[in-house]
Formats: C-alpha cells, structure tokens, sequence
C-alpha cells in the first residue's frame, strides 16, 4: 500500500514512533540466549540506537515491548500488567522460537506458552535465538512505519509498505 | 576425570543423616549437591548428598524415604548452603525437612502452583501437569511472604527488589529488609525462569535432552552440553577422539570469555559507567564471531555430541582463530587498562560486599566468588576433563572477597583462557577425525552418573540416572548460580541500598522493580503481599 492511501491513525501512529522508538525489555522466562543477543542489538556493532531506539526502565515511557523467552506462570501477570502500563499505540516484538510460541520448553509444568498466550504480538522473530541482526531488522521495520499497531498476531506482517 | 559413575555410595539411615553430614564435612567441607530420585516400584525417594573437597575428591550419601512419610531432619544446620537445595527438593518432591530455614515459604515454583503438586514425582503425569497449568490462571494468586513478627514493623522497611531490568539475564527477586537504609536481612525468591527442565528431560530421549539442557542458558551454553555429555559417555562407556577434547575445550574457553566480558560490560552499566559498557561489548563481539565462524551459532552452539563434536574444524579457522584472538588480546588489554584506571569506578567496588573464604565455603559458594577469596577451587585444575590435563594453565584467585576482587579474578581469568585457547591450537593433533560415526544413541544401560565442569560462573554439577530407557530416568542440574545465591544475600547485609545493584552483580543475577507492592501491616507484625490491581482498585491502605 502506498503511504498516501494509509489511513489518517496510522500515519499518526508512524510519526509518533518514528524517531523515538523506546524499548521496554522483559525476559519472560527465557534462557538469556535471546536476551544478550537483544542486548548486543543496542551495542556498536549493531546499534539500533541510531534509529533512536533507547532501553528504558519504565514500560510507561516505552513504544516498544520486547520479550524474550517462553511466558511462564510466574511471570504471565507482570507481562500483562507491564502491557497494560505502556501508553497506545503500541508494539509488542516476540524475539526467539520461545517467545513465539514456548518452543523446546512447550510442555514444560511451568510454561504457559508463546507470548501470544498473554498479549497481542506485532511481530515474532523466530530463531534460537535470532541474529541481532534480525532483531536489528525487526525494530527497523516499526521504525520506518511498515508494520501497523499491535494485535496483527505471529506471522502476518501486516501492511508492509 | 570430571566425572564418574556412581557406584560407592554409602547408605545411612534418614534419621542420622545430620550426624553422618557433619562428620563428612569435617573431611569433604563442600555440599555440592543434593539430588532426589524417585524410586516408583520401590515407593521410596533417594535423597543423595554429594560432598566434595577442595582437591577433586568425592563423596555420595544416600538414604531413602517411603513415599508416604516424606520428612527427615534438615542438614542446614551443619551445611547451611544445603538450606536451598533442600527447598528445591521438598518443592519439587513433597519431601519435608525438619529445621530447614525456608520451610512453609515458596521459593522456586510459581505463587498459583498447588501445594499438593510435586511435579518431580515420576507418577505425576504430563497431563495432570498440563491440567495445573489450564488452572494456574484463572486464579488470582494471593500469596503471604511471612506471617512472622521477627522484624518490628515501626522500622522496617521492605522492598521487593527484581525481577526484571533491561541489561541482565536471569529474573530473580530479592526481599530487602531495610532499617533505614541499611539492609538488615534479605529473602530470595528464584525460580522466574523455572521451566520445569528436568521434568521435560525425562520425556525426551537422550539427544533431544542434549539440545534441551543448552538451553538452560544462553550465556553458559556450552558447558551444560558439556557436562551432560560427560555425564552420558562415561554411562555408555565411550571416549571422544584426543581432537574431539582439544575442540571442546577451546569452545568452553571462547564461551568463558564471552562469558566473563558480557559481565565486565554490565558491571560498568551498573556503576554509572555506560561508555565501558558499550566499548566491552563491542569487544566481545570478535568472540562471538569467533564462535560463529567454528560452530556456526553464536549462542547455542550445538556443537558437541556424545563421543566428539558435530563437525570438524579446519585448520584455516583455527589460524583464523589464532590470529583474531590475537587481536582480541591486544584491545581487552589497552581497555582493562583504561577501565581500570578510573579511579571513581575502582572506588566504587572496592571494599563493598565483603565476606571472608569460610563464609564463602559454608555457603557452598563456587566459582570466581570462592576463588576470589584465595581458594584455588577450579574444577579444570582439581579434577581436570577435556583436555586441561595438558595444558598449562594458573588458577586465578584473589586476595579476599569482595567485589572488587571478584572483578579483578573475572578480568585475569579473561587472559588465562586466551592462554589455554593458544595452547589449544598449538596442541591440537590435526588429522584425526572428531565426529563420531552417529549421533543417535538409542538405549542406555542401567546406572548412574555424575559431572562436575567449571562453568563460568563456577562449579557445575549434572547428574542422570538411566534406567534401560531411551530417556534419563532422572538428570539432575545443579548451577553455578544456585549455589552463589545465599552467598549474594549474605554480602548484602550491612550495605547500603545504593550498594545493591552492584553487590548483587558481582554473582550475575538480574532485578528491577514492578509486579506487587509489598504492605507492612503495624497492627498485625506481618508481611504480605497485595495484587497490584487491588491496591488500585481499593485505592487506599491496606490494614
Ligand atoms: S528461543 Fe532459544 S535462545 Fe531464545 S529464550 Fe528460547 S531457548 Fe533461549
């Protein structure tokens, strides 16, 4: 779809993100893999920082939720409540196999299961966990506006420009 | 050689084992694990308690419990690291232990978890399991912490502490008791990232376990392949290839620096110092391409199979690695150097989160924690596997605990694996083949192991039993982390607040501050905690 024939609350939306795409980082129960592999995403090499992505520390400053990990019991409450904290419009990145739907740890007596269980997902980055340049490319593709608001579900990008 | 089979063990009965621990510790002064089995044809559960010395030695005690009467009197009180893995087993097994500080409270499962549910038992099936989970939501959990009066309410302040922040790893929750501002006394709650592993791995066959336990952590990856292979070559009876050994080894070493690198970064991100985050990381990047390059992951490396490794390396990379290494060295030095010239951050660490080699023992502590206290405790030098036999390598230890030295054993240790690496490619006998011929291993015999590695964050334990089964009929992990854990409460009493964030790095764990608000109720002395939406909901103090 061409940018003009988006319409008026989605344009606002890719305005509201474009510069400042803010992260929130949860670790849902996840091995660490995905974690420093999101983390090494903000560093030199990789820096999504040039996109103005910045971590911080409340999910009330944050567009952009990123979890990491299969969701279990114990967590599944503060994903919710930390969603629900975090201002509209609002994205939610599912980075890794397990975050996108409990992977090697699905069955397991403790996990509930992908992300998806709990909240909406905008885009899942499958992989074990993925490059950082994935994620690079997954946080880019909010950034430059092509993936619309939350709620699209794993695997249906939607919009794509 | 890292590992062995159990076959010594020496049986005493349930009711003595206080007086059969203490007289063990006496010669074997470190608790490295304590492992339930559960026995279904027997109807008793095998508690087993592997002590060690500081010279590689071994010792296993077992005694057994009926299934019906679950209790025997805790060891905590002669071995107080066993307070936590006895809390693991009397969670996961139902097994009661008399006079074990944490008794009555929740530390590893999740809050909605059933009590009458102890998922470990062999009889509790996949589906009741599945059933608990359906269940787990529905329910709003409600969970009092203590009802105890032990800290008097008028000056106390308590603070839930974790379990998330950006830049860590593993979420855990630590209850800071304040006066003030000092901390007074500190209560863990683990098990954030309890994914019922062990459980899982007794539904799968050996090799799908062997990608499984990798995935216990992203950052010591390697080395839980590792010691779980170690552990299931010496119950199949068979030996990787002398190049086989050599590749391992340089993998653990490169994943140690990854390691240890990944957690000089952190420690700048939490003193305040985010440009020496930022430079270590970029750093580190060279290692994991390093990591890519030979095993063609950069985090899960699935390199290894039992009897060798998945693929041969050729001798190009290995100059690759040589030469990179090289450069690797050159820059973490010129850093290391700069970094550790700033003097605000040397005085930020140094003289914080202090505590002497006997603490540190009796807290079962591991790793660079222990070393940084002058005890050279390295599984690779005291009970040597893969090929550190051959190498010629130091122990790193301090010169007495605290986080500056904890810091300073980390960055020395960094240098000591360049060092063996280098060795690694010297020695390296280069036309053998290290792939064995198949990967699948189909049934094991009947018998019991156990593997101890240096990970690094210290000493790992693994322990499986095989019943003539394509799946272990029981593995059992101990981490590194575990067994630091009571050592990180500890260093924090007496500090100040501001000193947590780096005190409690200083073992690698992770926190920050959300999910339920914790009320101290002045009438009744007790400590509970509330549901964040009730408390907006009600709006108002809860009395
Ligand atoms: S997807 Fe892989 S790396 Fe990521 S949390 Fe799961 S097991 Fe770990």
């Amino acid at each position: 779809m061409a940018d003009g024939q988006r319409s008026e609350h989605e344009s606002f939306d890719r305005r509201l993100v474009r510069k400042s795409p803010w992260i929130f980082h949860f670790n849902s129960g996840g091995c660490n893999g995905c974690d420093i592999e999101f983390v090494a995403a903000l560093t030199p090499l990789y820096d999504v920082e040039r996109l103005g992505a910045k971590l911080v520390a409340s999910p009330k400053h944050a567009d952009v939720l990123v979890v990491t990990g299969p969701v279990t019991l114990q967590v599944a409450k503060s994903l919710k409540l930390i969603y629900d904290q975090m201002p509209e419009p609002k994205y939610v990145v599912a980075i890794g196999t397990c975050a996108c739907s409990g992977g090697i740890f699905s069955g397991g007596y403790t996990v509930l299961g992908g992300v998806e269980k709990v909240i909406p997902v905008t885009i899942c980055v499958p992989g074990c966990p993925p490059n950082p340049k994935e994620i690079f490319r997954a946080l880019e593709a909010i950034y430059k506006g092509e993936i619309k608001v939350a709620g699209g579900g794993c695997g249906e990008e939607q919009n794509r420009g | 050689m890292g590992r062995s089979r159990i076959e010594d063990k020496a049986y005493t009965e349930p009711h003595s084992i206080v007086e059969v621990a203490s007289k063990t510790l006496s010669s074997y002064p470190h608790l490295v694990s304590v492992t339930a089995v559960h026995d279904e044809k027997e109807k008793s559960i095998e508690l087993i308690y592997t002590f060690s010395d500081f010279r590689g030695a071994l010792k296993n005690i077992s005694t057994r419990i009926p299934e019906d009467k679950k209790t025997l009197p805790s060891i905590a009180s002669v071995a107080p690291a066993a307070s936590i893995y006895e809390q693991e087993v009397s969670e996961l097994f139902g097994v009661a232990f008399d006079g074990n500080p944490f008794t009555g409270k929740r530390v590893l499962l999740p809050d909605c978890f059933p009590n009458d549910v102890h998922p470990l038992l062999r009889n509790v099936k996949q589906e009741d399991l599945e059933k608990v989970v359906a269940g787990c939501m529905l329910g709003e959990p409600q969970i009092y912490v203590t009802g105890s009066s032990r800290y008097s309410a008028e000056s106390v302040i308590l603070l839930p502490f974790g379990p998330y922040h950006p830049a860590l790893k593993e979420p855990e929750r630590f209850i800071l008791v304040l006066e003030g501002e000092t901390i007074v006394d500190v209560i863990p709650k683990i098990g954030h990232v309890h994914r019922g592993i062990e459980k899982i791995a007794e539904g799968r066959t050996f090799l799908q376990d062997l990608f499984l336990v990798e995935r216990i952590c992203g950052i010591c990856s390697f080395i839980h392949s590792w010691t779980f292979t170690l552990a299931v070559e010496e119950l199949l009876n068979v030996k990787p290839s002398k190049k086989a050994e050599y590749l391992r080894t340089m993998i653990a070493e490169l994943e140690r620096i990854h390691s240890h690198v990944l957690w000089i970064g952190l420690l700048g991100y939490w003193t305040g110092f985010e440009s020496m985050f930022m430079w270590i990381w970029r750093l580190r990047e060279k290692i994991m391409s390093l990591l890519d390059l030979l095993t063609g992951n950069r985090v899960h490396k699935s390199f290894i199979a039992f009897g060798g490794v998945r693929r041969d390396v050729t001798d190009e990379k290995l100059n690759t690695v040589a030469k990179t290494i090289a450069e690797f060295e050159k820059d973490y030095k010129k850093l290391i150097d700069e970094i550790m010239s700033y003097e605000p951050l040397v005085e930020r660490i140094k003289g914080i989160g202090m505590y002497n080699a006997e603490h540190a023992i009796r807290l079962g502590a591991v790793g660079p924690m222990i070393r940084a206290t002058g005890i050279p405790y390295d599984i690779r030098k005291v009970e040597p596997y893969g090929a550190y036999d051959e190498i010629d390598f130091n122990v790193v230890t301090g010169k007495g605990g605290d986080v500056f030295n904890v810091t300073m054993v980390r960055i020395k240790e960094v240098l000591e694996s360049i060092n063996i690496i280098r060795q690694c490619i010297e020695k390296m006998p280069r036309n053998e083949n290290p792939v064995p011929k198949t990967l699948v291993i189909g049934v094991v015999k009947e018998g019991e192991a156990v593997a101890r590695t240096e990970a690094p964050r210290g000493e790992l334990f693994y322990y499986v039993k095989a019943a003539n089964s394509r799946n272990p009929h029981r593995v059992k992990i101990r981490t590194p982390t575990l067994a630091n854990i009571l050592l990180a409460a500890d260093m924090l009493k007496g500090y100040t607040l501001s000193d947590v964030p780096v005190i409690i790095t200083s073992i690698d764990p992770c926190f920050s501050c959300m999910d339920r608000a914790l009320v101290v109720d002045k009438n009744h002395n007790s400590v509970f905690f509330v549901d964040f939406n009730k408390l907006r909901k009600e709006n108002k103090r809860i009395r």
